[in-house]
C-alpha cells in the first residue's frame, strides 16, 4: 500500500515535471527563434533596401554556427520572391505550412516555423522565415523519460527497502499488543501494563490501551467489591429468616401450613446456596479463599454426597461404579464435597426425568479420578470451552435451569487450587465431568494452600 | 508617362517592395537615386537644423537628378521636404546635405570637395573616387550596383553612418 502510494505520487510528479519541462523547452525555443527572426529582420532592412542579396545571404549563412537546429532560413521580399536563403547541409526540401502567419510561429510536422516581417519606416519590405528542427525535443523527452524511469525504479526499491526495514519493528510491537489484549481477554487479568519505548502512533496506542486497562481493572475491582459486600449483607438477614422458618417448621404439624413452611424453607435454602456461591466467587477473586487441608477418606465423602442426593431426589437413580474406596487424600474436605455436590446437582438438573446418573471413582496410587456422568442432552461443542467461565450459562433456552452460572467456575477454581484437573466430555447422549486430584502433595508446591 | 509609371514601380520595388531588378541603362540611374534616398536613412543628420528643407545637390545634368526629383515628390527625410538642386559649376554649390557628383562632370574633384565642405555627404559614381575623397561611390560589380565608402570622408564631413549601411559597403581608405 505504502509502495503503491509512493509510486503513484512519483508518477504524477514525474508526468507533471516532464510535461512542464517539454512545454518550457518548446516555449524557450519559440521565444529564442522569434527573437532570432526579429534580429534577422532588423539586419536585413538595409540588404533589401540596397538589394544586396549577397550580404543577406552572408547574414543567413552565419546561422550555421549560431543556430544549428535551423534547417532552412529564407528572406522573402514583398513580391513573394526569395531574396536570400540558407539551407543546412543535411536538410531536405522545406515544407511551408499553409497556416503560417506573416509574423508569428506554427508548430507542424514536428518542426517549428517562425516568421518575422521586415519593416522600415512603417513599410513592409519582406519577411524572414525560419524552419527549426525540434530534434532536441525528442532527445530531451527521451532523456527525461529515462531519468524518470531510473528515479522511479530507485524510489520503488528504496520504499520497498524502507517498508521491509520498518515492517518487523511495527509488526513486532503490534503483535505484542495483540497478544497482551488476547491474554487479558482470556485470563481476565487486566493489570499487566505494556511497555513501548517508541514515540510514534503505536506507542500512543499502547498508552491509550494501558490507561483503558487501568479503568477496566478499576471497574472490575469495584464490581467484585460490590458482589462481596452485597452477598455478605444478603446472607445475614437470610440466616435469621432461615432460623425462624426452621423453628416454625419444627413447631407446625398441620397441613397445609406445614407444606407452605417447607416450600418457604426450600426456597430459602436455594437462596442461601446462591449467596454462598457468590461469596465463594468473591473470595476467590480477592484471594481470600483459604483451603482447610486435612487428610480424609475419599470413599466416605463420595458415599455421603451420593446418599444426600438419593434422599432429596427420589426420581433419579444414582449408580456408583468403580473403586468404592479409592483411598485417603490430603485436601479441603468441605470444598471437595462442594465440587461433588455441584457436579451431582448439575447432572440431576440437566438430565430431566428418571435418567440414570453414573458416578465412577478410581485411583492409581498417584492420582485419584472421579467421574460424574448424566444422560442429558449434552453440551454443544462450541460451548465446551466456556462452561468453566464465571457467570457462563448455556445458550440452550430449552433447558430452564435457575442459577448464576457459578457452579462449574467454583469447581474449577477449587480443583485448580488442589493442583488437580477438571474437564468434560460431552456427546448428545450426555456429558461426563471428570476431576482428578494428586494423592501425594509436595508441600512446597501448595503455596496458596494454607494447612490447618 | 510610361517611364514615370515604370519608375514608380521601380521606386516601390527598391524602397520597400523591392526585388532583384535588371540593372542597366536608365534603370541604373533610377536605382542610384533610390540608393541615395536610402542613404539618408542611415546617416545621422541631427547636427542639421530641423524643419529646414533637405537639399540634395547634383553637379550638372544627370538622369539621376530626374529620378531624385521623382522621389522628392512622394518622400521626405524624416519630416523634412526633399529639394533637388542642380549646380552647373562648383562655384554654384550652396548649402546642401547630399552632393551627387555624376560620372559626366568635368570639374576637378578637389574643387568640388573644397566647395562642399563640412556637413555635406558626397556621392560619386566613378571608379576610384571614394579613394580620392567622396564619402560614397557607386561601382558595378557582377552587373550589380554596389557602393564604396570612405569612412574618413564621412568623418571629415562631421557625419556618422549606421552600421547597417556600412556592412553593405565596400570600405576604402
Amino acid at each position: 500500500m505504502q509502495v503503491f502510494t509512493s509510486v503513484l505520487v512519483l508518477l504524477i510528479v514525474f508526468t507533471v515535471f516532464i510535461i512542464t519541462d517539454i512545454r518550457g523547452y518548446k516555449q524557450r525555443k519559440i521565444d529564442s527563434m522569434l527573437g532570432l527572426a526579429q534580429v534577422l529582420a532588423a539586419n536585413n532592412v538595409s540588404t533589401l533596401q540596397f538589394m544586396d542579396n549577397e550580404a543577406a545571404h552572408q547574414i543567413l549563412s552565419e546561422l550555421h554556427d549560431v543556430a544549428p537546429d535551423i534547417l532552412h532560413a529564407a528572406i522573402i521580399d514583398s513580391t513573394g520572391r526569395t531574396f536570400a536563403k540558407y539551407v543546412k547541409d543535411t536538410a531536405v526540401g522545406m515544407a511551408i505550412p499553409k497556416d503560417l502567419p506573416n509574423n508569428g510561429y506554427v508548430l507542424e510536422y514536428g518542426r517549428l516555423y517562425v516568421t518575422s516581417l521586415i519593416v522600415a519606416d512603417k513599410k513592409v519590405l519582406g519577411k524572414v522565415m525560419l524552419e527549426v528542427e525540434l530534434s532536441e525535443l525528442e532527445k530531451i523527452k527521451r532523456e527525461k523519460f529515462e531519468l524518470a524511469g531510473i528515479l522511479l525504479v530507485i524510489a520503488i526499491a528504496s520504499s520497498f527497502l524502507i517498508a521491509l526495514l520498518i515492517q518487523p519493528y511495527i509488526s513486532k510491537r503490534l503483535l505484542m499488543l495483540v497478544n497482551t489484549m488476547k491474554d487479558a481477554g482470556s485470563t481476565g487479568d487486566y493489570s499487566k501494563p505494556l511497555v513501548d519505548e517508541g514515540k510514534d502512533e503505536i506507542s500512543t496506542l499502547v498508552r491509550v490501551y494501558n490507561s483503558l486497562m487501568v479503568q477496566v481493572k478499576e471497574s472490575q475491582r469495584r464490581k467484585e467489591e460490590f458482589i462481596g459486600i452485597a452477598s455478605h449483607e444478603l446472607k445475614t438477614p437470610l440466616t435469621t429468616i432461615k432460623g425462624y422458618i426452621d423453628l416454625i417448621d419444627s413447631m407446625e404439624d398441620q397441613q397445609p401450613k406445614k407444606q407452605f413452611v417447607q416450600k418457604a424453607l426450600e426456597n430459602v435454602q436455594k437462596l442461601e446456596r446462591l449467596i454462598k456461591d457468590l461469596l465463594d466467587v468473591s473470595k476467590m477473586q480477592s484471594g481470600q479463599l483459604e483451603l482447610n487441608v486435612q487428610e480424609f477418606d475419599m470413599g466416605t465423602l463420595l458415599e455421603e454426597s451420593i446418599a444426600g442426593f438419593r434422599m432429596v431426589s427420589g426420581t433419579h437413580k444414582i449408580t456408583w461404579n468403580g473403586d468404592h474406596s479409592p483411598g485417603m487424600i490430603r485436601a479441603d474436605r468441605q470444598r471437595i464435597e462442594q465440587v461433588m455436590v455441584n457436579l451431582l446437582s448439575n447432572a440431576i438438573k440437566y438430565s430431566p426425568g428418571e435418567k440414570e446418573v453414573l458416578v465412577n471413582s478410581s485411583s492409581d496410587g498417584e492420582e485419584m479420578l472421579i467421574m460424574v456422568q448424566d444422560h442429558g442432552p449434552g453440551i454443544p461443542a462450541e460451548e465446551l470451552p466456556n462452561i468453566f467461565d464465571r457467570f457462563y450459562r448455556t445458550k440452550d433456552t430449552s433447558i430452564h435451569i435457575s442459577g448464576f452460572g457459578l457452579g462449574l467456575y467454583i469447581c474449577k477454581d477449587i480443583i485448580d487450587r488442589h493442583h488437580g484437573k477438571i474437564w468434560v466430555e460431552s456427546t448428545k447422549e450426555g456429558s461426563a465431568f471428570y476431576f482428578s486430584l494428586p494423592m501425594k502433595y509436595d508441600k512446597s508446591s501448595l503455596t496458596n494452600v494454607k494447612p490447618v | 508617362m510610361i517611364r514615370k509609371c515604370f519608375f514608380l514601380l521601380l521606386m516601390l520595388l527598391c524602397s520597400g517592395w523591392g526585388a532583384a531588378v535588371a540593372q542597366s541603362g536608365d534603370r541604373q540611374a533610377d536605382l542610384k537615386a533610390v540608393f541615395i534616398y536610402n542613404f539618408t536613412r542611415y546617416i545621422d543628420w541631427s547636427m542639421d537644423a530641423e524643419g529646414s528643407d533637405f537639399v540634395i545637390g547634383v553637379i550638372g545634368p544627370s538622369p539621376v537628378s530626374i529620378a531624385l526629383n521623382e522621389i522628392a515628390l512622394t518622400n521626405a527625410v524624416g519630416k523634412r521636404r526633399i529639394v533637388i538642386q542642380t549646380y552647373n559649376k562648383p562655384e554654384e554649390i550652396q548649402y546642401c546635405n547630399i552632393l551627387f557628383i555624376p560620372r559626366t562632370t568635368t570639374f576637378p574633384l578637389q574643387s568640388i570637395l573644397d566647395k562642399a565642405g563640412r556637413g555635406v555627404l558626397t556621392v560619386s559614381e566613378e571608379t576610384g573616387l571614394a579613394k580620392k575623397g567622396t564619402a560614397f561611390n557607386f561601382v558595378m560589380i557582377n552587373d550589380k550596383i554596389k557602393f564604396e565608402t570612405n569612412l574618413k570622408a564621412i568623418d571629415a564631413a562631421g557625419l556618422k553612418a549606421g552600421s547597417q549601411l556600412l556592412k553593405l559597403a565596400i570600405l576604402v581608405d
